[in-house]
């Protein structure tokens, strides 16, 4: 390890920027705050990305770690305490000037803090606190902040910095304890999902104290809905999963999973048993009265470098969702960067595509009704490599297309490949006031290229369509094919050979 | 036919619907056109309409009262579009409304809400576009940012830049429209035209340097993964329009 004094601020953003970009979580929504005289910045719910970088993600917050010093040797990470690299810290006044400076200019959307654990958990916490401290209330810094939560510190700090964030996460790195044991050795699932829940039922409870109910707000279209994960056990799209032959949410999740991992409260709700975070000493009273954790939380997950199937990957993504009532759970595709023999080797290429499926799975968990089990099971454990989870979806449940869309009810509609909320939910608004035919599809953001197989509008389909597996499958394919392509392989390469048994399926 | 044309302002927009709407010539026999008219009709009559302050508020209160203030709020967006026959598509769009009332932007098997929504979405997109690609470089107490929006949106977008910096100096600048959005600090931000003169001063603001736009581009280039380089996504994100004025894409005049 390498310690050089007088670094600049400039050497000191690149390292640390270069350190942070791993972490992928990087949006500033959930929370809708007007600005004030006086103070500077407000932040909208919807989120706003200022800028994209060149590998395409969006570029919302000033991502940097406090510090690249770590104590721990996680065998994936960059700044494993065994790896030679230059390490770095800001002070938190220089964390202050560059996000206010940046905010003025409107670089930023606000401040994403993370750290590496330098000399303790608390030691790294009390600087975390002390930086956003100054940034809320000298710096009257009024945008979005999302901070990290460092495992095993205490809860005051904890809670410190929950009141002055907007959102905060916990990383839950590996989805089993077993992996976890594997590649990350100082850490352990219980000491990860300890804050996890102790912030959940903070934010809970201040919930309730303003009079909201304890879960947070989710998308309008789930509401609309009533169904999916985050309604109670059942519903009628459960009801439909068991019909077709699915494993329900009957059956107990540690029969699928080591007993240490998730489960650890089973799957209480989330408001029973709270054990929440007594209230930290050193904040003035202006700073308790901000909403705890506005914003809600998140982690994130790496896939690629550990076993696990996507089922797996999924059901933990709704578990989370379920017992944790997280806003958002992050896939981070794992990009080689140490030599290790319990990692991939160096030079593998990041599973772009896999990573694309999992945050489409999970798009359809949150927004559209759908459960974990309805796309993935125990004998189809991965995604399929060429139908996005929707579509493959709908092909193995032909015997409910096609759909009318002058007749079916929403959560129908919202089924249908091609069709988002949005359409969704201005086909059902706008049928009330006229007969809707495949252009005014066209017209309100419907992706006919792949809802025309599935849909009839007064009883007719817009082409002669066989309702035929296969037929329906390879045309859909078509579709996709240069979408995933382009993930898989960005633009680096403009051409490539067509393959006959590939591209026509000649083969199979 | 009687053809109706006014400025490019919201204000004459609304007048010249009101006159149209006044006159009593029937709907099918009249149009609606913006100025500058370049090729004019063989049997058409032309009347020019001057913005009328109290007509133009007469016509958005009725859209507010009688149809419902998200129509007005589509009208005013299709407005600020840069299609060029958003007029007469708002005059059909509000000859539908006043008949049908609230349920009018909802019924998007009808032509005319199809195309109003449309060109409000497309102005709406562009707005919030904006709100995240401008860049305000700092010349002494004020930020400065200067844009070249296809749709007029830099009233929309600084309406936010207002809530989002309330206590500082700053002004947007639409280089192409010449017209700028200034706000005082602690003040309400106001609309005004430049002359050529200003725009000229005000264009060199944007070569203004300091370190904190080298520590963003410092950044910018630090936080992209290699592994995983995809220029096309960025360019579906950010396409490439957007880019003209944004600090982390121009050449680093130092270098």
């Amino acid at each position: 390890m390498e310690i050089r004094s007088g670094l600049t601020l400039q050497e000191k953003l690149h390292i640390l920027a270069d350190a942070a970009k791993y972490d992928v979580a990087c949006t500033s929504s959930g929370v809708d705050r007007r600005g004030r005289e006086g103070y500077l910045g407000n932040s909208v719910a919807a989120g706003i990305c200022h800028s994209f970088a060149a590998d395409g993600r969006c570029i919302s917050l000033l991502k940097i770690l406090l510090t690249n010093h770590c104590i721990y040797d996680c065998k994936y990470c960059l700044n494993r305490v065994s790896n030679d690299t230059l390490r770095a810290a800001f002070t938190p006044r220089e964390v202050c000037e560059l996000t206010v400076e940046f905010y003025k200019r409107n670089y930023i959307e606000g401040l994403f803090l993370s750290s590496g654990v330098w000399k303790s958990p608390a030691y790294t916490m009390e600087r975390i606190c002390e930086a956003l401290y100054l940034l809320r209330n000298e710096y009257r810094f009024n945008g979005y902040i999302h901070v990290k939560a460092i495992p095993g510190a205490p809860d005051e700090l904890l809670a410190a910095a929950g009141y002055l964030a907007d959102r905060m996460s916990v990383n839950l790195e590996l989805p089993t304890g077993e992996s976890l044991r594997k590649l990350a050795p100082n850490k352990t699932h219980k000491a990860i999902l300890r804050p996890m829940r102790m912030v959940s039922d903070t934010i809970a409870e201040h919930r309730l104290a303003i009079g909201k109910s304890a879960q947070m707000e989710r998308s309008r279209s789930t509401q609309r809905l009533g169904g999916g994960i985050f309604s109670g056990a059942g519903g009628r799209i459960g009801e439909r999963a068991d019909q077709s032959g699915f494993v329900g949410d009957a059956r107990p999740l540690k029969a699928q999973m080591p007993a240490e991992d998730l489960v650890v409260r089973g799957s209480q709700p989330v408001n029973a048993g709270r054990e929440s975070f007594s209230l930290p000493a050193g904040l003035r009273r202006r700073d308790l009265q901000r909403p705890f954790v506005p914003a809600g939380q998140s982690t994130q997950m790496i896939i690629g470098a550990t076993p696990e199937t996507d089922y797996h990957l999924l059901k933990t993504t709704q578990h989370l969702y379920q017992t944790y009532d997280l806003k958002r759970v992050f896939f981070s595709a794992y990009v080689p960067l140490n030599e290790d023999s319990a990692l991939p080797a160096l030079g593998t290429p990041p599973p772009l595509l896999r990573e694309h499926r999992l945050y489409q799975a999970d798009w359809l968990l949150r927004f559209y009704g759908f459960h974990a089990d309805e796309l993935l099971s125990e004998e189809r454990p991965d995604f399929n490599e060429l139908l996005d989870p929707k579509c493959d979806w709908a092909l193995r449940h032909l015997e409910l297309f096609p759909v009318e869309i002058n007749s079916a009810d929403y959560s129908t509609i919202l089924r249908i490949p091609g069709i988002g909320p949005k359409s969704a939910l201005r086909i059902v608004q706008s049928r009330r006031y006229g007969k809707l035919d495949f252009p005014h599809l066209k017209k309100m953001g419907v992706v006919l290229k792949r809802a025309h197989y599935f849909i009839t509008c007064g009883g007719r389909m817009m082409y002669p369509t066989p309702i035929e597996e296969r037929y329906i499958a390879r045309q859909l394919i078509g579709v996709n094919e240069k979408e995933n392509w382009q993930i898989r392989h960005g633009s680096k390469t403009g051409f490539r050979q067509l393959s006959l048994f590939e591209d026509f399926q000649l083969g199979a | 036919m009687t053809v109706f044309t006014c400025e490019d302002t919201f204000e004459a927009m609304m007048t010249c619907i009101y006159d149209a709407w006044a006159s009593r010539l029937g709907h099918d026999n009249l149009r609606l056109q913006l100025e500058p008219v370049w090729q004019q009709g063989l049997f058409c009559t032309y009347v020019h309409v001057d913005a009328d302050f109290s007509k133009a508020a007469k016509v958005v209160r009725s859209i507010q009262r009688k149809i419902s203030y998200e129509a007005y709020r589509q009208v005013f967006l299709a407005a600020m579009s840069f299609e060029p026959d958003r007029l007469d598509a708002i005059y059909r769009f509000l000859v539908l409304g006043f008949a049908s009332g609230r349920k009018l932007t909802q019924m998007m098997s009808r032509p005319e809400v199809v195309w109003i929504f449309e060109l409000s979405r497309k102005a709406n997109t562009e707005a919030n576009y904006f709100r995240e690609f401008t860049r305000f470089s700092q010349v002494g107490q004020v930020y400065v940012a200067h844009i070249e929006p296809k749709c007029n949106v830099t009233a929309i977008s600084a309406a936010h830049f207002a809530d989002r910096m309330p206590s500082e100096h700053w002004m947007m600048i639409d280089d192409n429209r010449q017209i700028a959005a200034v706000h005082p600090k602690d003040q309400a931000y106001y609309m005004t035209r430049l002359t050529g003169e200003e725009l000229k001063q005000l264009r060199k603001t944007e070569e203004e340097e300091d370190i904190y736009t080298d520590l963003w581009r410092e950044f910018f280039e630090s936080i992209a993964i290699e592994a995983r380089r995809n220029s096309e996504c960025q360019r579906n994100n950010m396409p490439l329009w957007y880019r003209k004025h944004a600090t982390e894409f121009q050449r680093r005049a130092r270098q």
